[in-house]
């Protein structure tokens, strides 16, 4: 099949109510407030950036949004929804997707078969044929395989669809991860680190689709390490420190701000690095380049 | 072996290693001078696990030798070289996740360090552990996790120290700081070999950077000259 | 009031021996991640080595406990580990369970062999005739010294656990053995110390139990069973925990007998048995009160190597052989023969019902037979005409049945299934099958099936019903493994977490799969026909099912079946070699039967060895046989031709059985070889294939002349002769041939996907890939060398 995506046009999403709302949202674990009155907003159609430091709490809150543990005290509302008393896989159903900072492939299934269980998943519950994404062939209606095949097709992932993901290495196993997520077609999704084990390269591909993701009208969350990627690709930020908010704004904003500066990004030295590497890495052509073969580097 | 003073501390020659009936390695030379950095690098999957794995005892080459200060230890069990002072800090987590954290540096002491220096160190470099001292480190964020398990490497004051993939998951401060560190401890004579993905974050501390790809070292070499190869490739060159 | 204090001491006092039991649960759990449902058997043998010590060799008390309790449980453990338990270091949860359920199996046998059950062995109580007085009740010394004991081993354990190195190392272990290793810790030696003190646990509350209860291999194993309801309230792994739950269970049990009349009845039900199923009433409760085990995000591991699932075609075929095979051997047996035979092939449906719970799913079930049970004494009260009808209300109740014992189960790990399982086993066998008003005179007989004015009265339509229905079934689970639920679950059993946040609701999609599988043993009981006796639905006769299924290879329909068959297989074998013993050196003489008693057990306990079972291994050796029509052909008509010459009285039954056994063995396996033209390239020597046929040819024209039903009087001795022909002619065949099947099994292709993924890119991958680019040979020489140079150059190893 041949891979011709129509470049989604630019959002037509109105950004009225944000697809996610967090409010007021506690986690304590014994006597450690892990996450402590946490408020976000994540608009569709926009990658919003979830920063701090280790154990700031951004994988718990990240928990506490699906459901995995149940949070101390707070609301988490889908589309203006309120979703907080409802079980994992019952938010799932209601569009929250995720990917995990430790891999969660299913290790066993090749790749197509991941991607192929996230969207039977989602037949199983809902019945609905309702038209693909607009990232995936611009909204047209398609069937289970072609939907699978596309998605890994746009994930990059067709030399290795018939590989057990437990034999890839981390950076292509993390993209299943993420194909397995978009296969349930969710609204809103988080990301957590989804670009470590990715080589630089890689982790610039891997901005560029996350912007095409955002700009079909999905509303992304990502947790993510790899600074030049979060000042790239998100359009806002929130900065976790000690499982509060210390900052929220665009990238310029929170690059500015000495609270940041001081918890997370470090002095202006390091600042400009992040930056620099922005700029390189926005230049970069990536096409097919690798260092792996014989006579590569010359 | 003749035993001279500039004899390295840490030597693979030609090492071979597979899992199964796949070779991963194919004969890789590797060469770590007394206290000095070398920076591992190559992509996914190119066996620099593999390297380390063999280094510190946990998988016996199907053929070649490791030499620790020229002693000829292949085949030497990896809680012998540990007690002896090779440290390895292995990739993804190294810890015992059920443990708490004052446990976890309690098993560091089997290598043949009190107590007390052990928990004098680590606390010292990462006060944050001395706040969790009490906390199952399996349920601490992934940065927690990774100080605790570079902690080890740190107080048991060992003459080489093997790090992969040291920055996996850690803040960028954090990562500086961590390499800091390790410029530091190599400083003050400890002989250092570090793998990574992201060749920046430690370029700037290596004295040798060493490229594998596919299961063999490719390039050795002064870090400047690998880093601009390295640009080179990512380029497109 | 003075009878309340008497029963409150004495359930004070098998609460200690029940927390020391619990602890040696919990040690070994936490030391090993292995839950030991062997800890009741190890007691055991400790029990009877004291007996052997103490009473028949005359050792006085002191010695002899500190030999058992000190001495030979702490060694026995570490050997244990260092034999078994170190080979299943990481291997599945299902693995774990089924080896340590194999060696409580094997310990059980073994004990019963060396101490047979007619003799009795009453063993001294500890200072016997000493008494204190407490509150106006005397107690016997004995009780306070186990009470004393269990707070002893109590700190002690607490002590070792968190204060001590070694009892740190020991719980680091488990979590990491090669990071233990790096941190300069002995991985295995400390793993070893371990299994001691948890074997000296299970030692302690066996020795103190068997003062108090007479001397039973069978009580004293299942002792356990009372332990983990005392251990789960502990989460099997906080031993405060497990001394609460032994507080309650011993003061429940000890209540119970007090004040509760055995005469009562609720309906039909006797409450007689309620101390014994006691115990896993408490298990229930407990795990209903649990909170739902908390989703966690743990990373993946490497996958093992992932079972082939056939087509459906290959199923379809297979059934239909399946049919036509049992039927041809099922028309030649004799009337006995045929009776196990059908035995064994209605056993094969209930293994059947794990290959959807335990091979698709990775959840464990220990009551199969339980169900069996159900679905037997439903039909047989609900089914008198034999209506396929009755049968399908039957299944349904089944199924319900199932789905209600797992929910409480299921919202937690697997261990847990596994543990509720057991006690669901243990709780109908006391308050259900024990019942006269349910199973009168312990025995029920179901009724034969009758479709219209076909009735299945029978053995040998039994057979093939059975047969049909197995093959039916096994096509669904093929169908169904195929189809988006399998992928589903194959999905669940590798992330959980992952499957929820998709949408999946994890334990409805449990549940479903847990009742399924208990339709299907269901099923197994109510279309059986035949007479169970209540025995057949305990626990102890479901193990062996379990352990066989996963060691025939769980993950297929074809494993299932060489489970049930190799179970069917040993009453078989017990009646083949009834006359039999075997012996050393005159030394010692072990009836062949019992023997046979406990080889489920070390058939389980080798799956340490090869934890996929044996069908993926038999598969790999019959798989060419398949791909290669001509051999399939010569196969088939082989074994007709056999069955015709037999049926028509040309040849006896036993040249019969010889020359099939020859035939599968030995010709069939080869026949790929024979009769296929392409041969491995690297093959210099021609084959001698005409020569191979020749002598195959005469080695199953032997087996078919040599007067086996005359020359030889004892039938082991034929089976032993039959396999050693069998063995010699595949044998002496290879070596004529001069090519094994392994090196006409070339390696198919690899995937283009693969290169470079599973392996390195070999010179001809480059060649391959320079071609479809449109590059020539020299093309692509002239840039290999420019590469070499390239390479070369830079100055690899070569440092300051
Ligand atoms: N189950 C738990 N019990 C106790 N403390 C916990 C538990 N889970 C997390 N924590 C603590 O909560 C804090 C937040 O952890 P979290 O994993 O959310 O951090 P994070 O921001 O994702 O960090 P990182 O970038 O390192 O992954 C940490 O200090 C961690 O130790
Ligand atoms: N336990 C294992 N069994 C089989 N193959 C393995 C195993 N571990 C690694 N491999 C394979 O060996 C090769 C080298 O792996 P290794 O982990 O050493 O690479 P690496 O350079 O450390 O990669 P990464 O950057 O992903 O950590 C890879 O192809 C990998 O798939
Ligand atoms: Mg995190
Ligand atoms: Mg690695």
């Amino acid at each position: 099949m041949s891979a011709s995506f129509p470049t989604a046009a630019a959002s037509p999403v109105a950004a009225a109510a944000p697809a996610l709302r967090v409010r007021d949202l506690s986690v304590r674990f014994g006597g450690h407030l892990a996450v402590s009155s946490v408020d976000l907003d994540v608009p569709a159609g926009r990658i919003s950036g979830l920063i701090g430091p280790n154990g700031a709490g951004k994988t718990t809150t990240f928990n506490a949004i699906c459901g995995v543990i149940t949070p101390t005290s707070g609301q988490v509302e889908l589309g203006g929804d309120d979703v907080s008393k409802l079980s994992t896989h019952q938010r799932a159903r209601r569009g929250i997707g995720r990917t995990f900072q430790r891999l969660e492939v299913f290790s066993s299934l090749s790749v197509r078969d991941n991607v192929r269980v996230g969207l039977e998943i989602r037949q199983s519950w809902s019945r609905r044929r309702a038209a693909a994404p607009q990232f995936l062939a611009g909204g047209a209606e398609l069937s289970a395989d072609d939907e699978v095949a596309l998605i890994i097709d746009r994930l990059g992932l067709v030399e290795v669809a018939e590989v057990p993901v437990g034999s890839l290495p981390t950076g292509q196993a993390r993209k299943v991860e993420l194909g397995r997520a978009l296969a349930a077609r969710p609204s809103v999704l988080l990301l957590d680190e989804p670009a470590s084990g990715l080589d630089e390269q890689e982790s610039v591909e891997f901005g560029a689709l996350l912007g095409t993701l955002a700009a079909s009208g999905l509303a992304i969350l990502l947790v993510e390490h790899d600074i030049a990627l979060v000042m790239r690709v998100c359009s806002e930020l929130s900065v976790l420190n000690f499982g509060q908010l210390i900052a929220h704004g665009t990238p310029e904003q929170v690059q500015s701000n000495a609270a940041v500066l001081d918890a997370y990004l470090g002095g202006g030295g390091n600042d400009a690095t992040a930056v620099e590497r922005a700029a390189v890495d926005a230049g970069v052509n990536v096409s097919d380049t690798s260092w792996s073969g014989p006579g590569a580097p010359s | 072996m003749t035993q001279d003073a500039a004899a390295p501390l840490l030597e693979l020659r030609g090492v071979r290693a597979a899992y199964g009936s796949i070779e991963v390695l194919h004969g890789v030379d590797l060469v770590v001078p007394p206290a000095s950095v070398v920076a591992l690098l190559g992509p996914n999957g190119a066996g620099k696990t593999t390297t380390l794995s063999v280094a510190c005892g946990l998988m016996s080459p199907t053929a070649g030798s490791v030499h620790v200060a020229g002693r000829d230890v292949t085949g030497v069990p990896p809680e012998v070289l540990a007690q002896k002072g090779l440290t390895t800090i292995p990739e993804g987590r190294g810890i015992f996740p059920n443990l708490t954290v004052r446990e976890n540096l309690q098993m560091a002491t089997l290598a043949g360090v009190g107590i007390k220096q052990v928990e004098e160190v680590a606390y010292g470099r990462f006060p944050r552990l001395a706040e969790r001292r009490n906390q199952i480190a399996g349920t601490m964020s992934g940065g927690e996790q990774q100080m605790l398990a570079l902690a080890r490497g740190l107080a048991v004051d060992p003459a080489v120290l093997l790090l992969d993939e040291l920055s996996m998951g850690l803040a960028p401060l954090v990562v500086e700081e961590l390499y800091g560190i390790v410029a530091q401890i190599a400083k003050e004579g400890t002989s250092i070999l570090v793998v990574e993905q992201f060749a920046r974050t430690v370029l700037g501390v290596a004295d040798i950077a060493a490229i594998m790809v596919h299961g063999q070292v490719r390039r050795v070499g002064d870090p400047t000259t690998v880093e601009q190869e390295l640009s080179a490739a990512y380029l497109g060159g | 009031m003075d009878k309340f204090l008497t029963f409150t001491i004495a359930g004070l006092s098998s609460a200690a021996i029940y927390a020391i039991a619990a602890s040696g649960l919990v040690v070994t759990y936490t030391t090993s991640g292995i839950f030991n449902f062997a800890h009741g058997a190890f007691g055991m043998m400790a029990a009877f080595t004291y007996w052997q010590v103490h009473v028949a060799w005359g050792v006085p008390t002191i010695p002899a406990v500190i030999l058992v309790v000190f001495v030979i449980a702490p060694i026995f453990g570490a050997v244990i580990e260092r034999v078994i338990m170190r080979g299943i270091e990481g291997a599945s949860d299902v693995v774990k369970i089924v080896v340590t359920v194999s060696l409580m199996v094997a310990l059980l046998g073994i004990a019963q062999v060396i101490w047979p059950q007619n003799v009795s062995r009453p063993v001294p109580p500890f200072f016997e005739g000493r008494f204190v007085e407490l509150f106006g009740v005397r107690v016997p010394w004995a009780r306070l010294m186990a009470l004393v004991i269990a707070l002893v081993v109590a700190g002690g354990l607490k002590l070792l656990f968190t204060r001590t190195r070694l009892g740190i190392a020991m719980r680091a272990v488990v979590d990491d053995r090669s990071l233990l290793q790096l941190n300069g810790g002995r991985p295995g030696r400390t793993a070893m110390l371990s299994w001691g003190l948890g074997a000296g646990l299970a030692a302690i509350s066996g020795v103190l139990y068997s003062t108090e209860q007479t001397l039973s291999a069978i009580t004293l194993t299942l002792l356990v069973v009372n332990t983990y309801a005392v251990a789960v309230v502990g989460r099997l792994r906080s031993l405060p925990g497990a001394f609460l739950g032994a507080v309650i269970l011993g003061l429940a049990q000890s209540y119970v007998t007090g004040y509760i009349n055995p005469g009562l009845t609720i309906g039909p039900i006797a409450l007689g048995n309620l101390a014994a199923a006691l115990p896993a009433i408490m298990l229930f409760i407990v795990l209903l009160v649990q909170p739902e085990e908390r989703l966690r995000a743990h990373g993946v591991e490497r996958p093992r190597n992932p079972i082939r699932v056939p087509s459906q075609t290959v199923a379809i075929v297979g059934g239909v052989a399946l049919v036509v095979v049992l039927a041809a051997l099922g028309s030649l047996m004799s009337a006995s023969d045929l009776v196990l035979v059908t035995k064994g092939a209605g056993i094969a449906l209930v293994t059947l019902s794990l290959v959807p719970l335990t091979g698709y799913a990775g959840q464990i079930s220990l009551a199969q037979m339980t169900f069996v049970g159900i679905g037997a004494v439903a039909m047989a009260a609900w089914g008198a005409s034999g209506s396929p009808l009755a049968v399908v209300l039957v299944v349904a109740v089944c199924a319900v049945v199932g789905a209600v014992v797992a929910l409480p189960a299921l919202r937690l790990s697997g261990i847990y299934l596994a543990l509720a399982t057991a006690a669901f086993a243990l709780f109908c066998t006391a308050m259900f099958f024990n019942q006269q008003t349910i199973i009168r005179a312990g025995s029920v007989q179901v009724p034969p099936l009758s479709f219209g004015p076909l009735s299945i009265n029978t053995d040998f339509r039994q057979l093939v019903l059975t047969a049909i229905v197995f093959a039916l079934l096994g096509n669904g689970l093929v169908w169904l493994r195929r189809s988006a639920w399998g992928r589903r679950l194959t999905a669940m059993k590798d992330s959980p977490v992952a499957c929820a946040t998709l949408g999946l609701n994890l334990t409805s999609t449990k549940v479903g799969v847990f009742a399924l599988s208990a339709a299907i043993a269901g099923a197994g009981g109510a279309m059986s026909g035949r007479t169970f006796t209540a025995d057949s639905f305990s626990l102890p006769a479901s193990l062996p099912v379990t352990m066989l299924a996963v060691v025939g290879g769980i993950g297929s329909i074809a494993g299932a079946f060489i489970g049930g068959m190799l179970l069917g297989a040993i009453p078989i074998a017990s009646t083949i070699f009834a006359a039999n013993a075997i012996g050393i050196f005159r030394f010692v003489s072990l009836p062949v039967t019992n023997v046979l008693s406990f080889t489920p057990g070390l058939m389980g306990i080798s799956l340490g060895r090869e934890p996929d079972g044996a069908a993926p291994q038999i598969a790999v050796g019959y798989r060419a046989v398949g791909d290669s029509p001509p051999a399939l052909v010569v196969s088939a008509a082989g074994a007709v031709a056999l069955w015709v010459a037999t049926r028509v009285g040309v040849i006896t039954k036993w040249s019969f059985f010889a020359a099939l056994v020859v035939f599968v063995v030995a010709v069939v396996p080869l026949l790929p070889l024979i009769l296929t033209p392409r041969l491995p390239e690297d093959q210099a020597e021609p084959p001698r294939r005409v020569a191979c046929a020749i002598w195959l040819a005469l080695a199953t024209i032997a087996a078919v002349l040599i007067p086996w039903a005359t020359a030889i009087t004892s039938n082991g001795v034929r089976v032993l002769l039959v396999l050693v022909l069998a063995a010699l002619s595949a044998r002496v065949a290879i070596g004529v041939l001069g090519v094994t099947p392994e090196q006409l099994r070339r390696p198919l292709p690899p995937s283009p996907d693969l290169i470079g993924v599973d392996r390195p890119l070999s010179r001809a991958d480059a060649i391959e890939a320079t071609h479809m680019m449109g590059l020539t040979e020299d093309e692509f020489e002239a840039e290999v060398s420019r590469a070499g140079a390239d390479v070369a150059a830079a100055p690899v190893g070569a440092l300051r």
